[in-house]
């Protein structure tokens, strides 16, 4: 378990974190240094502030997939959550659904709560404003409620309204846990593999599932508060009691893991704020591209197609799966050994049905490596045939919930785009890529290397198409 | 630093620490183009080999010189123009835009003030193989040029047609090029000139100055002159000079100019060839002849090629770059003379030679239809499979902009438009057809047709007024860079102080 500032200290020492103090921000709203930061592929950011936490943006997503680059939009995420930040893809998705039902736990283990100061009211933690906000917001929290099976974790955001009211939105689901004036805890700043833990529940709608019996338990030692447990490490708790289950909320502000399940307005009353001497608290630039919501419910709503599709036939021919937050989770592309002509069909059927983000899915040959986006967004419009291989499903199914069209709840069409070989072709069918293996007979190969080197001090990049 | 010639625009590589240089002896087989790959795969700087072994002529190699940075493919091209380094793809587009609108007659100038008539080759005295013409990939079906100007006659200019298409090297005097019926020169040898049984004259044109290079990928209309957007692109006429053994006239500063006729009735082997798709594509088919009459060239030659097949995916080429560069800014233009309300024509970053982008307005009911049976019946369509519409407020060049309009506005039931509606023709470069649907590519198209789609990526919603959203943002990125954070990827600060392009 990798604390958050432990966790930003991390990314600090890979220079994958920028500071910004009060004065170099000037009045410009923190949520707009951190879209544009995102938007440009670039580093983390912290902001230190003289007045209320410190604050973080970029620190649960990463770079673009537009162009190559050393680093992947889960590598930061893969750092807090203990993995090596250029690790396999794969081992990011199964780490994630480790932390959930699916994961083993020998049951929670506790610890001493670092947030031992107790602030005056929510105000003194000068949450930060937004361009478009009315109100400070709070992102990229974690409710925590208790109910007899034990504590639940769910994703929540909102305003902070006045000196002791929230306004918030989380899971109807969770709200639906307790239906009187129970005690709702929201811990900012949790460890990474918390708030994966959070998201992976809501994206699964698991909701009722008690932590105690995830696999995030074993990771993250637990600390209990008025609401439920939270991580002992948590940088800021805000302890509540519902008082409103049916507020005048009018902001539109949706973070990405209500796209998956229902969420719900909820007025909250604030009974206690405490902290750590020095808190930090993540938040993301919720709407804007690349944001932190995005990447964290797309890798979490990917671990559960990967694990979900690899378990249903008795083998796993699935490479992995993956929700480009470049393509703002509209789209599933997922690289699958084609077992029989017809199975692609299967697949993008079966992804349909698990996830009622996307009706788009993109099928690409298994050899494709996730980290790499640009040859998928070039074979399919170079190996996927324009008459047979975008394929349209009768305009009956289902409207999915991420893209803007049909919000009105009326059926379609769903497409998937077949972008591997045609297991029925013969191999004389099928073009070699063009790469420096296949080009090149191994002495002409390393003669050019020598040659590159001699130039270059440093070694050579021979990844097939730039990858 | 402007370029007039193709020794000019290695300098503005030079100049801009892109360029490097191969002392060593390097072979034209396989070697140099594997060292090419290297750099085009990591992005690194332009190789010119000096020394390249087993060649009659002393000449010099140079891989993928118009290769441009993977951030901007842009950037060598303007600078060779006179413009400014480190412009948006926007303000590129608008500074090439403006100078396509002013095109400039070419100059002719006398064959003594012509470089490339340094060394003069005729009649038995040609020697096509004396050139270190690159074996490719290793499973090629042969040496190729393949960065280079064909100039074919026209009756409608005075200066000809120009336009790119391969030749595979056979012997000293023969090589084959690859025809493509649906384009214009090829148009014109298969429906006029073989079936007159006349040999069309043409010339080959290798290491011609960029602007030249850039005009002979754009798609003129008929009646106008690729020389003269040429001139338009560098602000001044190009310098033409008449061929030796026939009417044409061809770029003075070129490096090497290979005269000839492509002879009626007669075929030779051409390809597979490592194509542009990223793969090697094949069967080897038959392609008509070029038969060499003369070569003239520069002392000391430098011949460029493209190891074609790196500029898909993340990859850049000198091809992928000059669709970007010179295709795109020239569609834009031609879209817009034609009435069309269009931001910008993007080749996609990924393929840039089977499907675009169009930022445009949907001005009226249907205008997307329009706009594509417009493009569809007009462009050279056999390479281009897909255009995508966005709004005109998506920058066009950034895709992921694009790729988000695409998840989030197509809907799959009534954005999709034209998909398995096979009635268009493909090249057999294509990798999505079997061989049988190939066929023998009598005229260079394969025997089955394929579907010509487009992609409705356009919101329902009006766009909202964001200039205030746009000053903060543009802040926003002041802020970052004053912290460190490199300006390289920031679109507005570069707009705000470099708009219009023009080098100060």
């Amino acid at each position: 378990m990798i604390p958050f500032a432990q966790y930003l200290r991390g990314l600090d020492g890979d220079g994958d974190l920028l500071t910004l103090a009060d004065d170099d921000l000037a009045d410009v709203p923190p949520d707009v240094v951190a879209a544009e930061a995102l938007r440009a592929s670039g580093p983390a950011i912290r902001y230190d502030r003289a007045d209320g936490v410190d604050l973080a943006s970029g620190s649960f997503s990463g770079p673009d997939r537009m162009q190559r680059r050393d680093a992947q939009p889960w590598s930061r995420l893969a750092l807090g959550l203990g993995l090596d930040p250029d690790g396999s893809f794969v081992s990011v998705l199964e780490t994630i659904t480790a932390l959930g039902p699916a994961g083993e736990t020998d049951g929670p283990t506790y610890d001493r709560q670092a947030a031992s100061r107790t602030l005056e009211g929510v105000q003194a933690l000068a949450l930060p404003q937004g361009a478009d906000d009315v109100w400070p917001a709070l992102t990229l929290g974690v409710a925590s409620i208790a109910t007899a099976d034990g504590t639940h974790w769910a994703p929540i955001h909102g305003s902070i309204v006045g000196e002791e009211t929230l306004r918030v939105r989380t899971p109807a689901a969770l709200a639906a846990l307790v239906d009187g004036d129970e005690t709702i805890s929201i811990a900012l700043g949790v460890p990474p593999a918390a708030i994966t833990a959070a998201y992976l529940l809501a994206v699964t709608e698991r909701l009722a599932v008690p932590i105690q019996a995830c696999g995030v338990a074993d990771d993250v030692p637990l600390v209990p508060t008025n609401g439920g447990l939270v991580p002992s490490a948590t940088e800021v708790v805000i302890e509540t009691i519902v008082a409103d289950r049916q507020p005048d909320f009018q902001s539109d502000r949706r973070e990405a893991w209500e796209h998956c399940l229902e969420s719900t307005p909820l007025a909250l009353s604030v009974e206690r704020v405490i902290a750590t001497d020095e808190p930090v608290v993540p938040f993301s630039p919720v709407g804007r591209p690349l944001a932190d919501d995005l990447q964290l419910t797309g890798v979490t709503t990917a671990a559960t197609l990967y694990h979900r599709v690899n378990n249903y036939w008795g083998i796993s021919p699935v490479e992995w799966v993956l929700l480009p937050t470049e393509a703002e989770l509209g789209i599933c592309v997922v690289a699958t050994d084609i077992l029989y002509a017809g199975f692609e069909w299967q697949l993008a059927n079966i992804l349909f049905t698990f996830s009622s983000l996307f009706d788009t899915v993109i099928i690409v040959d298994e050899d494709v490596a996730p980290t790499d986006l640009g040859r998928v967004l070039g074979d399919i419009w170079v190996k996927a045939h324009p008459s047979r291989d975008w394929i349209f499903s009768e305009p009956s199914a289902p409207a999915a919930r991420r893209p803007r069209y049909r919000q009105d709840g009326r059926t379609g069409s769903q497409l998937y785009v077949n972008a591997a070989w045609d297991p029925r072709w013969e191999d004389s069918y099928i073009a070699p890529r063009v790469s420096f293996e296949t080009s090149f007979p191994p002495a002409v190969r390393e003669a050019a290397r020598t040659a590159w080197r001699t130039r270059h001090d440093g070694a050579t990049d021979e990844t097939d198409h730039g990858e | 630093m402007a370029a007039d010639s193709f020794r000019d625009y290695l300098r503005v590589l030079a100049a801009d620490d892109a360029l490097v240089t191969f002392d060593e002896p390097v072979s034209w087989d396989l070697e140099a183009s594997a060292i090419t790959m290297l750099a085009n795969l990591s992005d690194s700087e332009v190789p010119l080999f000096e020394s390249v072994g087993a060649t009659d002529v002393d000449a010099a190699l140079a891989g993928d010189p118009y290769r441009g940075p993977r951030s901007r493919p842009w950037d060598h091209l303007a600078q060779s123009f006179g413009l400014s380094a480190g412009l948006s793809g926007a303000a590129y587009y608008d500074a090439i835009i403006d100078r396509l609108r002013s095109p400039r007659e070419p100059r002719l100038v006398e064959p003594e003030c012509a470089p490339c008539k340094d060394v003069i080759h005729t009649g038995t005295d040609v020697d096509l193989l004396s050139f270190p013409w690159p074996y490719v990939h290793r499973s090629d079906g042969g040496r190729y040029s393949n960065l280079h100007t064909i100039v074919a006659p026209d009756p409608e200019t005075e200066w000809g047609r120009w336009s790119s298409h391969r030749m595979m090297l056979h012997d000293d005097a023969l090589a084959s090029l690859l025809f493509l019926a649906g384009e214009q020169v090829p148009n014109r040898y298969y429906y006029e000139y073989e079936p007159r049984d006349e040999p069309m004259p043409v010339a080959a044109v290798v290491g011609a100055e960029p602007a030249v290079q850039c005009s002979t990928e754009m798609w003129i209309p008929t009646g106008r002159s690729e020389a003269a957007f040429a001139g338009g692109l560098k602000d001044r006429p190009v310098d033409l000079v008449p061929c030796e053994t026939n009417d044409l006239s061809v770029p003075a500063t070129a490096e090497l100019v290979i005269e000839g006729h492509v002879l009626p009735n007669e075929r030779l082997d051409e390809g597979p060839f490592g194509d542009y798709f990223g793969y090697m594509n094949g069967p080897r088919r038959s392609m008509p002849v070029f038969a060499v009459d003369a070569i003239t060239h520069r002392a000391e030659p430098r011949v460029p090629f493209c190891v074609e097949g790196t500029g898909v995916g993340y990859g850049q080429n000198s091809s992928s770059t000059l669709q970007t560069a010179a295709a795109g800014p020239d569609a834009t233009l031609g879209l817009r003379a034609a009435g069309f309300d269009v931001g910008a024509a993007v080749p996609w970053r990924f393929t840039s030679r089977t499907v675009w982008v169009i930022a445009t307005e949907r001005s009226y009911p249907g205008v997307l239809h329009e706009l594509a049976n417009f493009i569809f019946t007009t462009w050279g369509m056999l390479h281009i499979d897909f255009f995508v519409f966005v709004d005109a407020t998506v920058d066009a060049h950034d895709p992921r902009a694009v790729l988000s309009a695409i998840a989030l506005n197509a809907d799959p039931d009534t954005d999709f438009h034209q998909f398995g509606v096979e009635r268009m023709p493909k090249v057999p470069l294509n990798i999505y057809q079997t061989p049988d649907e190939k066929g023998s590519a009598d005229v260079g198209t394969s025997k089955a047709k394929t579907a010509k789609a487009y992609i409705d990526a356009t919101s329902d919603q009006s766009a909202a007024d964001d200039a205030d959203a746009e000053s903060l943002r543009a802040r926003a990125q002041q802020i970052l860079v004053d912290a460190g954070v490199s300006p390289e990827p920031f679109d507005l600060l570069e707009q705000r102080e470099r708009r219009g392009g023009e080098q100060l």
